[in-house]
């Protein structure tokens, strides 16, 4: 055995269920979350947002609010101290505060800091701001309409740092992106087509609901020196995109991350960051924001979205060609839209062999607060659509659901879309372990009951730049310096396994700080499914670098060539012979001190690793679903859900399961409850929890399959590849085709009691003139016996 | 965030009342403080004054009049108590029953009966039930006591008869009489029912003699629904006869829209948890259930 083939040495550290790293801190309280943190002189924030939708600003007096003792600085659009006053890291459309016009309720518009919460509460309360408003266009047909009121000079509009997505041409409108990509001669095999399914389907915005809500400290060293603490996803592009904002060199700007209560793509790209760095400089005082849930709700959202979809097929149920005409609502700013909008129409044909697709996705501006990222974007938004269209031909062709996938579904290795990275997973072999979990062959339960299952890829994730270190201390401990965030999904455990496993340490000697961009080395993002896969492979590699270096002093050490020594247990060996790490660093630094440091580096490995030569792997959305419906108020209970997570290998198998379930979890919530609801003049409606459906212990599933798939196919770390978004769309498809199987037809989500009651009375009156009446009376007289 | 206020704790309800009328409409009752302060944290509403009853002696006391066979609720009484009195539990199982499943564990812990029903919010689930129960309120002011029915204390959208000065201190639920069922039904999407009916039926020889069915939720205040209750009169105590009067109930409903159900879709609602909570009254009066209603 060589020391230094970890593909053949034994597992020890990785592929079981170490205890999470940070539970004992998070639950007793002993975790830091950015709300924690009071720094010396500190501010408080607080914003004076929008009541409409869309108006000019005529003026603002702040005279009173200025003028309340306590209050240390009132700051509106002219104030902002940026080197350039609008941000936006695919399209620079947004303006730190307004400046003239607000283009959503809810957008800020003055920030004030102030000694205490309560004084800046009071002191917003002081300011009169004369607005006059405009025409609004809060949906996507009226911003689409001809006289439509424009929201931007899309024109002339500029690239943000991070667009990635092509040149910018954009017609004036309301359009901020346009993606769209066609192969085969799609008119011709539609008219040879034996069965064309077509809908139309709407799908709702919905709130990422992460428990903390956005919280931000800023502080200014001088005038080129800002450290910021943020609830933030990607320290490294928030640190960019600031550094961009105020012309200063990247170094000059720290970011740093404490613990998340949750993210979910809420706290992706710059959020709260310009507005509390502009505010702290303004204040000459270090000064946070804190969002509140109603106020995070506002800041961001998912995308709703209007589709046309067709699907053409053989009799005998061969899928052939498929046309997607999408329209995504980003509110009133890009925010993360055009990227949404490109995975979205990338993942739009489905994991299917076409001889003709044509898919079209348009982002579009509304008079609505902005939509971003939500874990899972792409996949979700039309995984459902596409999967009802292949159930309703199964349908007309005879063949159930897992038929028509076992038909029709791509292999491993088959091309996804030209360019890009050919199949890496067996989605046959998935599909049927949903089944099984089914118990698809069996009868099912008394009652309206239907089952379901769908399987979408996600182009999962991002740019693959990632870059760790491991610094072995004189005791033989590791610190890592890794800037993935630990959001909640197990980032630093899994991270400290890999470390543990290569360097042939206990967990506990592992030590995982969270990300400070001056200290913690360049990783692109937390989000797409990329930490383990990509983060992570850069963890193992700067592992195996201090690695090797141990056993280069070991060799001389031993006066052995390296390959006869192996590292077990914190120590170097050779036979029955054993040095410990912390020997081995003494030998080489003289006395107990010094450190060895490793580095471990993931860039693209061939081409530019952009969007289009991507992904780096394609995430499986796979579910399955058994609901039952009360068809006396459309209550629809899900009675099983399944995932099966393709992830290659499970570095951690209880926090993959994890992760599963939470993701089925918001796929319930979103194809069951959750939609943000914004009345004719824009406002949201529904901004608090009384309202807005967040699924809870009494919506889970009655029981919950996961399979875990270990083919070890994936680029990352021991054949690693990412989890936690496909269980979303998958479950959520798997409930709408669920519905569909039981006769709901649903092409609105979320399937709310009211739609699934309505959509059962339309089938009742298709099958029956008189439904209501004829209903009633057959269960009257079902139940006639008297008890008195 | 809360604004500054004053509070104020009066040792009788008569102090009270002073303490509203020396006030005016800078004051209101602080009970249990689940609503009023969620509406003034949200500055929907602001108080400089608030009159906390809650040190009031004697206003959170349950007890059972044997004479007039009647529980006497005192209006401090919070939810929680309701839920774990052994006379409620006893006497009216259903409102105990009800309690238990009020908002959740950390409201029904603060929150009072007596504030639930002056705050007359539309979605109030012992509002409904105590409706149908018949219950009296009883209101104490410096001018003196009054008694007034709950079926007309509630008079629309957070409106009460309750006059500013008045301190809403007990109420009195009759006990439900022989061979007679209670049931509360509900549909419950978010925090707060959509939907929900409270049925009390009492039955004769097979034979449905008395009913009362009150729907709340779905529109502005309870509402007694008098032609389900005149069409289960006389009925058989039967599914049947629970089926046709939910068809009435679906017809008979007032109900107001908002953004989140249609109004169709409310009257369905109340038809089917009007349906259910007749058919568990009647299997309850009947002793189907296994209860001591049986005849």
């Amino acid at each position: 055995m060589t020391a230094t083939d970890t593909e053949v040495r034994a597992r020890t550290a990785i592929g079981h269920d170490a205890p999470r790293v940070d539970a004992v801190a998070k639950v007793t309280g002993a975790g830091q979350f950015a709300g924690d943190l009071k720094l010396h002189g500190m501010a408080y924030g607080r914003l004076l947002r929008s009541p409409y939708a869309h108006a000019r600003i005529v003026g603002i007096d702040t005279n009173r609010a200025a003028a309340l003792p306590g209050v240390i600085a009132v700051m509106t659009g002219d104030d902002v101290p940026a080197a350039d006053p609008y941000y936006g890291h695919a399209l620079k459309d947004r303006p730190i505060l307004a400046i003239d016009r607000v283009r959503f309720a809810g957008e800020p518009v003055v920030a004030v800091a102030a000694e205490d919460p309560a004084i800046a509460d009071e002191a917003v309360t002081l300011i009169d701001i004369i607005y006059e408003e405009m025409p609004t266009a809060v949906t996507i047909a009226a911003a689409l309409a001809d006289d439509a009121p424009h929201l931007h000079d899309v024109v002339n509009v500029r690239a943000g740092l991070f667009h990635g997505l092509g040149e910018i041409h954009l017609e004036p409108g309301n359009v901020c992106y346009h993606h769209a990509f066609a192969r085969g001669d799609m008119d011709a095999v539609f008219a040879a087509a034996d069965v064309v399914i077509a809908g139309e389907y709407t799908f709702p915005a919905v709130y990422q609901y992460s428990l903390e809500p956005h919280t931000t400290i800023a502080q200014w060293t001088g005038a080129d020196d800002l450290t910021v603490w943020s609830s933030c996803q990607h320290p490294f592009l928030v640190r960019a995109e600031l550094a961009d904002l105020y012309a200063l060199p990247v170094g000059a700007v720290r970011v740093v991350v404490p613990y998340l209560g949750g993210g979910f793509g809420s706290k992706s790209y710059t959020k709260m960051e310009p507005i509390t760095s502009a505010l702290a400089r303004v204040a000459g005082r270090p000064v946070r924001i804190a969002n509140s849930i109603d106020e995070a709700m506002v800041t961001t959202r998912r995308h709703g979205m209007k589709a046309f979809m067709r699907t053409a097929a053989t009799r005998d149920g061969r899928l052939l060609a498929r046309e997607v005409r999408a329209w995504f609502d980003t509110g009133a700013y890009a925010d993360n839209g055009p990227r949404v909008v490109a995975t979205g129409a990338d993942a739009a044909p489905g994991p299917y062999r076409w001889e003709a697709v044509r898919v079209d996705a348009w982002g579009v501006y509304t008079n609505t607060s902005p939509a971003g990222s939500y874990r899972a974007f792409g996949a979700s938004h039309l995984q459902w659509c596409g999967e009802l269209q292949v159930d309703e031909i199964g349908r007309r062709c005879g063949l159930d659901a897992l038929q028509m996938r076992e038909r029709n579904l791509l292999s491993r290795g088959e091309s996804v879309r030209p360019g890009g990275k050919p199949l890496d997973a067996d989605l046959i072999g998935d599909i049927r372990k949903v089944a099984a979990s089914l118990n698809w062959e069996s009868p099912k339960p008394a009652g309206i009951v239907g089952r379901g299952m769908s399987v979408g890829l996600l182009a999962a994730g991002a740019h693959p730049v990632s870059t760790a270190a491991v610094r072995m201390e004189a005791d033989g401990g590791v610190v890592l310096l890794v800037s993935s965030t630990e959001v909640g999904q197990g980032a630093r455990t899994v991270f400290g396994q890999i470390v543990a496993e290569e360097l042939a340490l206990p967990l506990d000697r592992v030590r995982v700080l969270g990300g400070d961009t001056r200290v913690t080395p360049y990783d692109r993002s937390t989000g797409a499914s990329r930490s383990t896969t990509i983060a992570g492979l850069a963890v193992q590699r700067a592992a195996a670098d201090v690695r090797a270096q141990i056993l280069a002093i070991g060799a001389r050490l031993f006066d052995l060539p390296e390959t006869a020594l192996e590292i077990r247990a914190a120590s170097v060996w050779h036979e029955g012979e054993s040095v410990p790490y912390r020997d081995v660093l003494k030998a080489h630094f003289g006395m107990v001190g010094g450190e060895l440091i490793g580095h471990g580096e993931v860039r693209p490995e061939k081409g530019s690793g952009s969007y289009a030569e991507g992904p780096v792997f394609w995430e499986v959305c796979i579910g399955g679903a058994e609901v039952v419906v009360d068809p006396e108020t459309g209550r629809v209970t899900v009675t099983k859900a399944v995932s099966v997570a393709d992830v290659g290998k499970a570095i951690n198998p209880r926090l993959v399961e994890a992760q599963e379930m939470g993701g089925a979890m918001q796929g319930i919530g979103n194809a069951l409850h959750e939609e943000m609801l914004f009345d004719e003049t824009g406002t949201l409606l529904n901004a608090t929890l009384y309202e807005y459906h967040v699924p809870t212990i009494a919506d889970m599933p009655h029981t919950f399959a996961s399979n875990i798939v270990e083919n070890e196919d994936g680029p990352g770390p021991y054949g690693a590849k990412g989890v936690g978004e496909g269980a979303l769309a998958g479950v959520a498809a798997a409930i709408a085709t669920a519905l569909a199987d039981a006769g709901v037809i649903i092409d609105e989500l979320p399937a709310t009691p009211e739609r699934v009651w309505r959509a059962l009375r339309m089938h009742d009156d298709r099958n029956d003139e008189d439904s209501t009446g004829s209903a009633a009376n057959e269960r009257a007289t079902g139940g006639a016996a008297s008890w008195g | 965030m809360l604004e500054p206020f004053s509070m104020h704790q009066p040792r009788s309800a008569g102090e009270a009342s002073a303490m509203l009328s020396h006030f005016g409409e800078d004051a209101t009752v602080y009970a249990g403080g689940t609503e009023l302060l969620v509406v003034m944290k949200e500055r929907l509403a602001h108080f400089p004054h608030l009159i906390d009853i809650k040190r009031i002696p004697g206003l959170a006391d349950i007890t059972y009049d044997p004479e007039r066979r009647e529980l006497i609720i005192g209006s401090t009484a919070r939810h929680r108590d309701l839920e774990r009195s052994p006379l409620v539990r006893q006497w009216l199982p259903a409102l105990a029953a009800l309690e238990a499943s009020v908002a959740n564990v950390r409201v029904r812990a603060a929150g009072t009966i007596g504030g639930n029903l002056c705050f007359a919010e539309p979605h109030s689930d012992p509002a409904t039930l105590l409706t149908a129960l018949d219950a009296r309120l009883t209101l104490t002011s410096a001018s003196g006591t009054r008694e007034i029915a709950m079926a007309s204390f509630i008079t629309g959208l957070m409106e009460t008869n309750r006059r500013h000065d008045e301190i809403l201190t007990s109420l009195a639920v009759p006990e439900s009489g022989p061979r007679t069922g209670v049931a509360y039904e509900r549909f419950k999407l978010h925090e707060r029912p959509t939907a929900a009916v409270a049925a009390l039926v009492t039955i004769e020889s097979g034979t449905i003699t008395d009913a009362r069915i009150v729907a709340g939720s779905v529109g502005a205040r309870p509402q007694r629904l008098p032609d389900a209750e005149a069409m289960l009169r006389g009925q058989s105590a039967n599914e049947s006869s629970a089926w046709l009067a939910a068809d009435l109930i679906r017809m008979e409903v007032e109900t107001t829209s908002d953004a989140f159900e249609s109004e169709a879709y409310k009257r369905q609602l109340a038809r089917t948890v009007g349906y259910r909570a007749i058919v568990a009254a009647i299997r309850q009066a009947t002793g189907a259930d296994g209860s001591r209603h049986a005849a």
